[in-house]
């Protein structure tokens, strides 16, 4: 009896623990997922409500109005370009984009943080019910200029990120549409305006992703500044055959570098130097980087839905993992994800949670809610980081993005040229950031089915720097 | 007769009691103000007194636990206030119900306090389980892929749902007696049968209990072990089995790959559950009724969305009170039979709820179970008080002289 009386005390506590655990999970998945729920366009709940209530403004970090209601209806900011540039992530009254600040945000534009008190000071003053002002940290002048100088009929997205904060500048999807005038070609348009490539288009990174792997070489081998490497120009694994840019084996023409350092093959964006240096690191390690600059982790961000990124798990032979270290294979990636590895290296390292709200204020003037930075992942030592900083400079001096250069500037960066089976074209990617400073400002293109990312991305990019450098933007 | 008074007064329960039956008057009240329905007002009448009877009633017929029949009798007005609020039809029937409960649970009480004769009534119990067990193979309709349902007369009952209270006595008493083989058989045998019948959250709870009774009997860790692992291969072969097991899996692991289809019910529950906010959207203010069967398996996300998550939390904590009520039941038992009883009693209300608002909330996938008390529904509404009762009748012996005791040991009972 004594002995089942010890047994069944054990038992209490397994039964209370049960309840312990569902009060943690609810509790916790309501923190990190409370938000994206509320504002899922399944929430008939929220549009019931919505009719009662003056949905709030929408600016920009300079203050310029992106969003407001006017004689009940929704209404967006007056300059159709930047209209349209900002439309990804403004978002619309019809939802069509998914996750634009009108709907992530729709807890504050539609007073569902309001407290009691708040409400019952309407109802005594007669007035109707007015929603919170929702300041983004975007530049709306950014992101017109961005969208003027994007090819014409391409498409693809561009991010630009305060690295040291995190703030987002602008995120931008190609083709855009005009929110105040959706006709039925926009909705039937093939290119889909409606998606946004920044957050959820994923994309194979191509050489950007050579940026990890040349991390994860100098994590994990201990000569890999030192050592020499050996561009044969082919490298046979298996079915798969790893050659460089330029390579056409029908005409009998071959890329080969020669023996070249680590430095070096990053700057010529040498395939067969990384797809042996994956090799030599091995798949677990590689992966394992990956994983700590954010790959194949849930991206449960405050203000922002992203897609997640994958490092490939399945298929491991050498062919693959070779491919992988040159970017290509299974990988997965968003530009907003790359821009963010990109900002970790400027960054000493330090990755920081992407944000896009810079402020919430309430209608009767208190601040609800204000931009606090805050770290995501720290990916890389500081020596580290500065290595690759060297690198990425030495790409925009001497390598394949000298076209993103300005000169008296350390414009630093890396490109990419990803070979997508169904396209013509490559898919164009620049990635880079100014290592100044006073304009601490990372930024990853896309252009899909152009070419080159030396030649159709770092202009891009060069002007976008320039932009930068020259208009100072709050953030 | 002034001391007396004082005396009363004093009691904490008394406080209690009063405060609950305010709660749920203006609760009522409250309903009827904004519908402008005569049931609400008779109901604010009705349910405060069927809690007073159930709750300062009953410990006047005999010893009882006061502090089990408060949350008990809170838990099944909840129940009965939040479906009137979304259907008055069925709210009127579940406060039938509760009043049938409530007289069902002083019943199983009075059982476990005076009935002696389990040695006989053991064999009968575990032949009837079997019997009503296949009714529904034989005569049942298929509700949500299970088909664990009869219709007898034009009433519908889930015979499982009762076969529990004979589960948790047989076992208890076989083992008791240290017939481990024979109650391992007779809980295999049921498990067989609810697998057939493709009631897997029922199939869960029995499967529970019984790993909680052998535990709590004989301590033995290999055999718990054992059974883990048996569970566990169990578990894999329904999976693999049954295409509306994998379904439900596909569904909890991502339930927004289809919100609007397969994922719709977990879906509309997150959401519930989030639009309701800290403090709820208010009694009657919600829209719940947007998530399928509200008033069954997801009746705690309506009460997290109308009552809010602070109530929510306040609600498990009731669950967990009773829970820790029983095991201190169990343990101050002095039979191992009614240890026993005690324990497996409180295993299958902590688990039915854990397994349900687990659901609810994502943390498992959602398998049909009801949530004790709470959930509409006649034949869960009894059984559960019944539980409840089985409890009571354990906790009346201990308050009970150590004479009758005696007088079991006689019979061939055991003492400590």
């Amino acid at each position: 009896m004594k002995q089942i009386r010890k047994n069944i005390g054990r038992l209490a506590l397994m039964l209370c623990m049960l309840f312990v655990l569902l009060a943690a999970y609810g509790a916790y998945s309501i923190i990190t997922q409370g938000n994206r729920w509320f504002s899922s366009s399944a929430n008939t709940y929220v549009r019931s409500k919505k009719k009662n209530v003056i949905a709030g403004d929408i600016l920009d970090a300079n203050g310029v109005l992106l969003a407001t209601t006017a004689e009940g209806e929704r209404v967006y900011a007056e300059n159709e370009a930047v209209r349209k540039a900002a439309v990804h992530m403004v978002g619309d009254s019809a939802s069509n984009v998914n996750n634009g600040a009108e709907s992530f945000f729709s807890s504050y534009l539609y007073g569902f943080q309001q407290s009691f008190l708040e409400r019952l000071s309407f109802a005594v003053k007669g007035q109707p019910r007015m929603g919170d002002t929702v300041q983004l940290t975007l530049d709306s002048r950014l992101a017109a200029y961005v969208a003027s100088i994007f090819p014409q009929g391409k498409t693809g997205a561009v991010v630009v990120v305060n690295y040291e904060t995190g703030k987002l500048l602008t995120s931008q999807s190609f083709p855009n549409f005009d929110p105040m005038n959706i006709t039925v070609e926009v909705k039937r348009d093939s290119q889909k305006p409606f998606f946004n490539r920044a957050t959820q288009g994923l994309y194979a990174p191509g050489s950007t992703f050579k940026i990890v792997t040349a991390a994860s070489a100098l994590q994990n081998m201990q000569d890999a500044t030192a050592r020499a490497f050996q561009c044969t120009g082919q490298l046979q694994l298996g079915e798969r055959l790893i050659t460089d840019a330029g390579t056409d084996l029908t005409a009998g023409k071959i890329t080969q570098h020669g023996q070249l350092t680590l430095l070096r093959a990053f700057q010529v964006s040498c395939n067969n130097t990384f797809a042996n240096l994956a090799l030599t690191i091995g798949d677990e390690n590689l992966k394992k980087t990956s994983e700590s600059f954010g790959f194949n982790d849930n991206f449960l961000f405050r203000d922002l839905v992203v897609e997640n990124s994958s490092y490939p798990t399945e298929n491991r032979n050498d062919g693959e993992i070779a491919w992988t270290g040159a970017g290509q294979s299974a990988l997965t990636a968003s530009p907003l994800h790359m821009c963010m590895i990109t900002a970790a290296v400027a960054n000493d390292g330090v990755m920081m949670e992407p944000r896009i709200l810079e402020k919430v204020t309430a209608a009767n003037g208190t601040v609800r809610t204000e931009f606090v930075p805050r770290i995501y992942k720290k990916p890389l030592t500081q020596a580290h980081a500065e290595l690759l900083t060297e690198y990425m400079r030495a790409v925009v001096t001497g390598g394949t993005g000298t076209a993103a250069g300005i000169s008296g500037v350390k414009v630093c960066g890396k490109t990419g040229s990803a070979e997508i089976d169904t396209q013509e074209n490559t898919n164009a990617w620049f990635v880079g950031f100014l290592d100044e400073g006073d304009s601490p400002y990372a930024l990853a293109i896309v252009v899909e089915d152009a070419g080159g990312g030396g030649s159709v991305a770092a202009p891009i990019a060069q002007k976008i720097f320039s932009w930068l450098l020259q208009n100072n933007p709050v953030n | 007769m002034k001391e007396k008074h004082r005396k009363k007064r004093r009691d904490p329960y008394r406080l209690l009691l009063s405060a609950v039956m305010l709660f749920y008057f203006l609760g009522f009240f409250m309903l009827g103000i904004k519908d402008g329905n005569w049931e609400s007002f008779l109901l604010s009448l009705v349910v405060p007194a069927i809690i007073f009877v159930g709750t300062a009633g009953i410990p006047k017929l005999f010893p009882a636990d006061k502090l089990l029949l408060s949350l008990t009798n809170f838990l099944c007005a909840l129940g009965v206030l939040v479906l009137y609020r979304l259907s008055p039809q069925r709210g009127l029937s579940q406060a039938f119900n509760y009043g049938v409960g409530v007289g069902c649970m002083v019943l199983c009480t009075l059982v476990v306090r005076y009935w002696r004769h389990w040695k006989w009534a053991t064999p009968l119990m575990m032949g009837a389980s079997f019997f009503l067990l296949m009714l529904p193979l034989a005569i049942g309709t298929e509700k949500n892929g299970a088909q664990s349902w009869i219709s007898l007369g034009g009433m519908s009952m889930q015979p499982s749902e009762i076969v529990k209270l004979a589960l948790a006595l047989s076992v208890s008493y076989l083992l008791s007696r240290r017939r481990v083989v024979l109650s391992i058989l007779f809980a295999g045998v049921c498990l067989l049968i609810l697998m057939l019948q493709k009631d897997l959250g029922t199939a869960l709870l029995y499967y529970g209990v019984t790993l909680i009774l052998l535990y709590a009997a004989t301590g033995n860790k290999p055999l718990i072990g054992a059974g883990l692992l048996g569970g566990a291969g169990a578990a894999v072969v329904g999976y693999q089995m049954f295409a509306h097991v994998k379904r439900r899996v596909a569904i909890w692991l991502d339930p927004w790959a289809d919100p609007s289809g397969a994922g719709y019910q977990i879906v509309q529950s997150l959401i519930a559950m989030v639009n309701g906010g800290v403090w709820g959207v208010g009694l009657g203010l919600g829209n719940a009724s947007v998530i399928p069967e509200y008033y069954n398996d997801f009746i705690f996300s309506v009460i997290l969305h109308e009552f809010g998550l602070i109530f929510g939390l306040i609600v498990l904590c009731m669950y967990m009170f009773i829970v820790i009520r029983g095991s201190m039941i169990a343990r101050r038992s002095r039979t191992v039979f009614h240890a026993l009883l005690a324990i497996g009693c409180t295993g299958l209300l902590a688990l039915q709820t854990f397994v349900i608002i687990g659901g609810n909330i994502k943390l498992i996938p959602l398998t049909g179970v009801t949530l004790p008390f709470i959930s509409y529904g006649g034949t869960s509404m009894v059984s559960s008080l019944c539980v409840i009762g089985l409890l009571q009748g354990v906790a009346s012996r201990n308050e009970a002289g150590v004479d009758e005791d005696r007088a079991l040991a006689m019979q061939g009972g055991e003492l400590e």
